[in-house]
């Protein structure tokens, strides 16, 4: 094929986004809609995730220690934890740090009390440890039981097992939702671009009847449905971005919440910008490409 | 050339559209198609753009066995036969230019030689000046004149013309039949379906008539000029 006929192809591709722009225009707002929809979708339920996790990291195991045993003992000790598969971190909290912590909290007249009893520190010393897996806490807690020198170990086992819970329904949740809006898109995508094919049936014949071969009637069918894909995804990004900034922005000013998620649970739309956009983009051009590319295929079989 | 040997034609409804028909045309040759609805004419001509696959018997077109011939062939066959339908079927996104213009892409013609075919045809047929206008903007007469541009444009072995006239004021057909003998004047072969009995006995020549599924008349006829 010749270098303008290519050019041809290209130009007739562009050009039939205008010239068929009613049938454009509904396929770029369903498309726009579609990936709108899902786009959103997948933000929220990455948020969720990441609060659920968020709220996870803040779970941890409190190994208390005996009064008697020596800096050697502890300092063994640390290293048997920090062995332990599930323990993603492990810090040494001394009795001093404990009671500095308590008094920081007390009033003035509590203070005052508190000072007589400083040299008398009732508080043990404690590893907090952090599990990489909240379903194996239960397991983790039973094996730091047995190690020597620990008094006894404080665990949310229930706790645990409830965020568990909820992120696997979260989880579930999401993806479903994800996926049903997906397949509901794609079946009003495929009808639109259908539609739109459908309306230019008797083009197609009539190419078919000149001798075009089924590549040269593709061609401009596929090149004006990647367009209308990346305009829809270019639209669709421009909204998405500026709902999901309305609603982070709604979420942040809710102190009591972000005190409870933490305040790096929630994504800014900036640190994910650049895999949304080109999600979107992907998303748009393949399905604006490939379903009319699809749709033709129908209408030459002349 | 055109051949068909044995051909018979059953649509899957159970209907026999052609029964056993042997025909030759000739290259060079003009030839009416006549015949009552339903007697098989369309789907001759639908045998012969490879639109459908005869049940029995061979066709042959321009040297390709319809038989055998493989899907990717087809467009190759169809860019060796001219088609002028009685519904125009142009292309209603395109300029006449562009609707002319694109069967010489199609079959990737060098930019120089469409710049100067496309306008040549179009004089031909007496549109020169409709070159930038749209199908919706010109009369039906003219928009026949459009494909027939269409349908020689690239110097097809075969003209089909499939009821040429059935749109167009009564007046203005001896002019698109007049057209096609020109054509057919320069070696092209002709195949003309029509059911207009006066333009046949006006031009006369080679005439096949079809009555259910059979040829039961193919025959040279005088013309008569005065009919007009």
């Amino acid at each position: 094929m010749r270098i303008s006929s290519i050019g041809y192809l290209v130009k007739q591709g562009t050009t039939s986004v205008w010239k068929n722009r009613m049938m454009s225009f509904a396929s770029f707002c369903i498309l726009l809609v579609s990936l709108m929809l899902v786009g959103f979708s997948v933000l929220v339920g990455i948020n969720i995730s990441s609060i659920v996790s968020g709220i996870e990291d803040k779970n941890e195991i409190v190994v208390i220690l005996h009064d008697d045993i020596s800096q050697e003992q502890t300092d063994n000790l640390f290293v048997q934890i920090k062995e332990l598969s599930n323990v993603s971190n492990v810090e040494f909290y001394s009795k001093e740090e404990a009671w500095k912590s308590i008094v920081e909290d007390m009033t003035e007249e509590e203070k005052s009390f508190m000072q007589y009893a400083e040299n008398d520190n009732p508080l043990p010393d404690t590893y907090r440890v952090k599990v990489s897996d909240l379903e194996l806490m239960d397991i983790t807690t039973s094996q730091l039981k047995t190690f020597g020198g620990v008094e006894s170990v404080q665990s949310p086992t229930e706790f645990a097992s409830a965020l568990v819970s909820i992120r696997n329904i979260v989880a579930l949740v999401s993806s479903t939702v994800v996926f049903a809006l997906v397949v509901v898109c794609l079946v009003i995508i495929s009808n639109t671009t259908r539609a739109s094919v459908h309306a230019r049936r008797k083009e197609i014949n009539i190419m078919k009847y000149v001798g075009a071969t089924n590549t040269f009637i593709r061609v401009p069918f596929f090149i004006e449905g990647m367009l209308i894909g990346i305009i829809s995804a270019v639209g669709a990004l421009i909204l998405t971005r500026f709902a999901y900034n309305e609603l982070y922005t709604v979420l942040n000013d809710q102190l009591k919440l972000m005190n409870i998620i933490g305040t790096k649970s929630l994504y800014a739309f900036d640190s994910i910008a650049l895999p949304v956009t080109v999600c979107y983009l992907a998303a748009g051009t393949l399905i604006g490409a490939l379903g009319t590319t699809i749709s033709t295929g129908k209408y030459l079989k002349v | 050339m055109v051949e068909f040997k044995d051909v018979s034609v059953t649509y899957s409804s159970g209907v026999d559209a052609l029964n056993k028909i042997n025909l030759k045309i000739n290259d060079g040759d003009f030839a009416f198609v006549v015949g009552s609805n339903g007697a098989g004419k369309s789907t001759l001509i639908k045998l012969i753009l490879k639109e459908i696959d005869a049940t029995e018997g061979t066709v042959i077109a321009n040297g390709y066995n319809l038989k055998k011939i493989r899907r990717s062939k087809i467009s190759k066959l169809r860019r060796t036969i001219g088609v002028v339908f009685q519904d125009f079927r142009l292309i209603p996104t395109m300029t006449v230019y562009e609707n002319i213009a694109f069967v010489l892409r199609v079959i990737d013609a060098p930019k120089k030689y469409i710049k100067t075919r496309v306008p040549y045809v179009l004089e031909l047929v007496g549109l020169s000046d409709k070159m930038k206008a749209y199908p919706e903007q010109l009369s039906g007469g003219e928009q026949q004149r459009v494909a027939l541009a269409r349908a020689l444009v690239n110097d097809p072995k075969l003209i089909i013309a499939d009821e040429p006239t059935g749109n167009i004021d009564p007046e203005l057909s001896y002019d698109i039949v007049e057209l096609l003998k020109c054509i057919n004047e320069c070696g092209t072969t002709i195949l003309m379906v029509t059911h207009e009995h006066n333009l046949v006995r006006y031009f006369g020549g080679r005439v096949i008539n079809l009555d259910g599924g059979k040829i039961v008349f193919d025959e040279e006829v005088g013309g008569n000029n005065e009919n007009k």
